[in-house]
């Protein structure tokens, strides 16, 4: 330990730093670190039953890659999440501004859309499932259509991608609108003294003032929609013919581990799965230099 | 030229409305069907074509569903959860994420990297590990129980150092200047200050521990310690697909929020709009 | 902001107050937990730990219902850290991995001291075979046996015309009468939908085929000809016109669509009869029950067979207290215990000759289902299908039958594959 001496002032504000991150660290830790190594461990394991493994290498790994259904549920997640983020956060991004401009009855729009938020998901999956069911569904009524939602390997991805934005899009809203709440108003008059558009307004002071929320709101759909697996788990049972075209990768990991019993594949899926959680996240980390904005 | 002005005016007056009564039409939708199935009988909810509004009100769905359910158990327990997991994730996170914002401290980068891995890391892999810490300590079955995953929010820390970064640094120099130590300038200066923020977690972490399904579901055996989430999943192992009991239960599961919601719709959005324009 | 850290405190206080109230209250009795998956069945067991508690008031049981799916999540993870309740219902499915891995508590002597070969004189093979491990010790008390039955609506088969089946229907009938209440009312005949125990096991058996050969109980019969061909006929009743197919049960239950009066026919397992009764008040006189119709012309056998399955009460090897436990396991197969199981409705006692006691419930409703076809069904029962490695590999072998019936693969390629999954783990 050869650095240079730390000042007083500076030693005190580390061990302040210490204390201060220290229950979050230690709690992230035992709660979740700790047994996410232990995933790591037991995705080189063959699972014996009861929590005893036995090192078996890369041989899950080899199994995975090697599998067909493996990749189909990469692929699903992937589109799932196509499907849901860019959509997702467009609308919200659009409800936020709608709502934050000046409109009659704002109030009562505002309540109507934050709606899903107060209600439980396993009630919002029910209720969901019952509109889009093929066969006495309101949904194919309305439509005159004969569509199997969520049974069909078509459709099944993109119906269970339109309750995750239909139960999302509001929460994510209420953070834009926030965000967009926080930029000062003298900004916005000091530009249309300029004479800029609406469009251009946009452009050059909205999204770039909402930039630091937008960032936080991808981040957290992205993740979120990579580990999608309550709604499927709620919205498809064991014998839907379309399942191996719907699970994610979580799903999977659920019936592989869970059903199954096979942890250690198990957890080579879930290992995977972190793996391109922890990639995409750090494309967006490097990405945001580009368009976020923090402290004007 | 100024009618040209006012028809552009006119037509974006049109189109949001258009849009936002659109939309609201979407996001009701499912509720006033929920409604309107949870007092059908089962044959009439089958019916092809559908009908709109139910034939009778049908009360025996909704006195099934409370039949199943200790509602008022539910309800209790879900507000403790939830009350509980909000003030720790408030508490511990405000801590972290000021401090990750702006002190300076070794290894500062690598412990947020934690905290990042803890975000990408899928909750469904904790569930057996917490579980057996739980059932070591001997506290299954118990409100400490519910609370237990959420003890620790890395979303949080995240969120609120985003919020933290976005203050100007001057602000805490000049109360550190004046005197105050890191632990007084936070809670005294920095921490009110990020009001807005602390709101949108606490609605966060309460929309979060109000839809947690599995782990209520695994931690709590006892259905008098259940939350509303998975006292509902009980109610659709019981019922399968008769969707009017189903959709009375959610209903039933939805009341109280929905209602707390209507009464303290202003204060909720306005606590996360925060004061508004500076 | 000084009240802050004051709240924060009091919270804090209070999650531990909260939290030590959930630890047992010091009262000096033995406090015994008792976990099952079924919340139909709760007040059945309550009823049988308050006849045990009434006669030792230093013990008390509290039952506890987790859902199935996560009751098994839950079971494995307190195995593990051994923290086990201290009694829980066992599935055959499960039991051998429990059983074989040292997890259960071996009960072959529990009734010792009372009576000499007491599961053998009360219980049948097929309960005992339910409730023992691969060594061929039991590992738990047997609770119950059902069996699968046909359940019809009257109303429908009136309509069209038709006869009730009766014990000499065969599956000819079963299409036949499908076929002409379909034309007669445009309501479903017969539902055959993708199920293992309540499906397609119960043709297989019927037919003289096998899922496990029942000699060695160790190799799998899916490309066995009698085994192929009921399975073969089952998938494809699904092509009738009167017959919905797999996409319309994977949203909804042949249960809902009955009881909807959509469909005329389905099997059901015995176990859901009397929640069908309570839960469908305004269908209680409408529909009725008879056994499975048999096979015309089996490759093997008589035609018949029903699968029959039971659980049973088991408790952890390393129990804390398992002197207690015992004690109780053996008045909950008692002649006493399972009358008491029988009477409040739960399940059809698994101890001999009180089958019937389970019919005491069905006199509350109007209209007494004719559960003598349930009882007399025992004589042709088939034991639930299991064995040590099926575990392994059901669930894989459960995705090939959802790709038979989505039409992905052929039933010659489907169950090649599922023949070939089992295999491999045939020793």
């Amino acid at each position: 330990m050869n650095k240079p001496k730390l000042s007083v002032a500076e030693r005190r504000e580390e061990n302040w730093g210490w204390i201060m991150v220290a229950p979050t660290i230690i709690g992230l830790c035992i709660l979740n670190l700790w047994p996410f190594v232990q995933t790591i461990y037991a995705s080189f394991c063959e699972h014996l039953g009861f929590g005893h493994y036995q090192f078996i290498g890369i041989q899950n790994y080899i199994d995975m890659f090697g599998n067909r259904e493996f990749w189909k549920a990469t692929w699903n997640t992937v589109w799932f999440c196509i499907l849901t983020v860019p959509v997702g956060i467009i609308l919200a991004l659009f409800i936020a501004i709608m709502l934050n401009a000046k409109v009659k009855f704002k109030g009562g729009f505002r309540t109507i859309f934050f709606l899903p938020l107060v209600c439980a998901p396993a009630a919002v999956a029910m209720v969901w499932r019952w509109i889009f069911n093929g066969e006495y569904g309101i949904l194919n009524q309305l439509l005159g259509a004969n569509i199997q939602w969520i049974t069909n390997s078509k459709t099944a991805v993109l119906a269970i991608a339109i309750v995750s934005v239909w139960s999302s899009v509001g929460y994510d809203a209420v953070l834009l609108l926030a965000g967009l709440q926080n930029i000062p108003k003298t900004l916005y008059e000091a530009n249309s003294i300029d004479g800029a558009g609406k469009v251009r307004q946009f452009f050059t002071i909205t999204l770039p003032m909402v930039s630091p929320t937008l960032f936080s709101v991808l981040i957290m759909r992205l993740m979120a929609s990579l580990k999608v697996y309550d709604l499927i788990y709620m919205m498809a049972d064991e014998t839907n013919p379309a399942l191996t075209d719907m699970q994610s990768l979580m799903y999977l990991f659920y019936r592989s581990s869970f059903v199954a019993g096979d942890r250690g594949y198990g957890s080579a899926i879930v290992v995977w799965t972190v793996f391109v959680i922890l990639l995409v996240t750090l494309i967006q980390f490097w990405g945001q230099k580009k368009w976020v904005t923090y402290d004007i | 030229m100024k009618d040209s002005l006012h028809r552009s005016y006119m037509m974006t007056k049109f189109v949001t409305y258009f849009f936002l009564i659109l939309g609201s039409i979407i996001m009701i939708f499912p509720f006033l069907w929920m409604i309107f199935t949870s007092f059908k009988t089962v044959p009439e909810s089958m019916q092809i074509p559908a009908t709109i509004l139910p034939a009778q009100i049908m009360w025996d769905n909704f006195r099934d569903a409370m039949d199943s359910l200790p509602f008022d158990r539910l309800y209790l327990n879900t507000a403790l959860m939830v009350f509980f997991r909000v003030i720790c994730a408030i508490f511990f996170s405000s801590m972290a994420g000021y401090a990750f914002a702006k002190l300076k401290f070794r290894f500062k980068n690598l412990l947020f990297g934690i905290v990042l891995v803890q975000m990408s890391l899928p909750s469904q892999i904790f569930i057996i590990p917490q579980y057996q810490m739980v059932a070591k300590m001997g506290m299954a079955n118990t409100i400490f129980a519910l609370v237990f995953p959420g003890l620790v929010s890395a979303f949080g820390v995240f969120f609120l150092r985003q919020t933290y970064l976005s203050i100007p640094d001057e602000v805490g120099e000049a109360a550190y200047l004046d005197g105050c130590n890191q632990w007084v300038t936070f809670y005294k200066i920095m921490f009110p200050l990020t009001g807005t923020s602390v709101a949108a977690l606490t609605i966060f972490t309460a929309v979060f521990a109000y839809g947690d399904l599995m782990w209520p579901l695994v931690v709590n055996s006892d259905l008098k310690m259940m939350t509303l989430s998975s006292g509902l999943s009980t109610l659709k192992g019981q019922f399968t697909t008769n969707f009017p009991v189903l959709m009375s239960g959610s209903l039933l599961a939805m009341l109280p929020m929905v209602v707390l919601y209507l009464i303290f719709q202003r204060q909720f959005v306005e606590g996360i709009a925060g004061t508004g324009g500076k | 902001m000084k009240k802050i850290p004051r709240m924060i405190a009091a919270a804090m206080a209070l999650v531990l107050l909260l939290s030590l109230a959930g630890c047992g209250s010091a009262d000096g009795k033995t406090h015994l937990t008792f976990q099952i998956w079924d919340v139909a069945q709760r007040d059945g067991m309550d009823a049988m730990c308050k006849a045990y508690t009434a006669q030792h008031p230093d013990v008390e049981i509290e039952v506890q219902v987790t859902s199935w799916s996560e009751y098994w999540t839950k079971l494995e993870a307190a195995a593990e850290s051994n923290t086990m309740p201290d009694i829980f219902w066992m599935h055959t499915d499960q039991i051998l991995y429990y059983a074989d891995f040292g997890m259960l508590a071996d009960l072959t002597d529990l009734y010792d001291g009372v009576e000499a070969n007491y599961y053998q004189n009360h219980y049948s093979d097929i309960s005992i075979g339910n409730a023992s491990g691969t060594d061929g010790k039991v590992y738990g008390v047997p609770k119950d046996k059902d069996n699968i039955v046909l359940v019809y609506n009257k109303e429908m088969f009136d309509a069209a015309g038709v006869a009730y089946p009766d014990e000499n229907w065969t599956w000819d009938d079963l299409m036949d009468a499908s076929q002409k209440i379909y034309d007669a009312t445009g309501k479903y005949g017969y539902m055959a939908y993708n199920d293992e125990q309540i499906g397609y096991w119960n043709f297989v058996y019927q037919n003289g085929g096998y899922i496990l050969d029942p000699e060695t109980n160790l190799h799998a019969g899916y490309t066995q000809p009698a085994t192929a061909e009921a399975i073969e006929y089952y998938v494809n009743i699904q092509k009738n016109e009167w017959c919905p197919d797999q996409t319309y049960f994977a949203e909804t239950s042949p249960g809902t669509a009955f009881f909807s009066e959509i469909c005329s026919m389905f099997f059901e397992g015995s176990w859901n009869l009397l929640n069908e009764m309570k839960s469908y008040p305004g269908m209680v006189g409408k529909w009725d029950v008879a056994m499975l119709p048999k096979c015309p012309n089996p490759a093997s056998g008589d035609g018949r067979g029903t699968i029959s399955n039971g659980l049973c009460y088991s408790t952890a090897a390393r129990g804390k207290n398992l002197e207690a436990v015992k004690d109780v396991l053996r008045f909950f197969g008692s002649e006493e215990g399972q009358r008491i199981q029988g009477e409040s409705g739960a399940a059809i006692p698994a101890y001999q000759g009180l089958e019937d006691t389970w019919s005491t419930k069905f006199h509350d409703y109007s209209y007494m289902l004719d559960l003598d076809q349930i009882y007399s069904q025992f004589d042709h029962a088939v034991q639930y299908i299991n064995n040590a490695s099926r575990r392994k590999w059901k669930s894989n072998a459960a995705d090939e039958m959802v790709k038979i019936y989505s039409g992905d693969q052929s039933i010659e390629t489907g169950l090649a594959k599922m023949q070939a999954l089992a295999d491999a783990y045939d020793k």
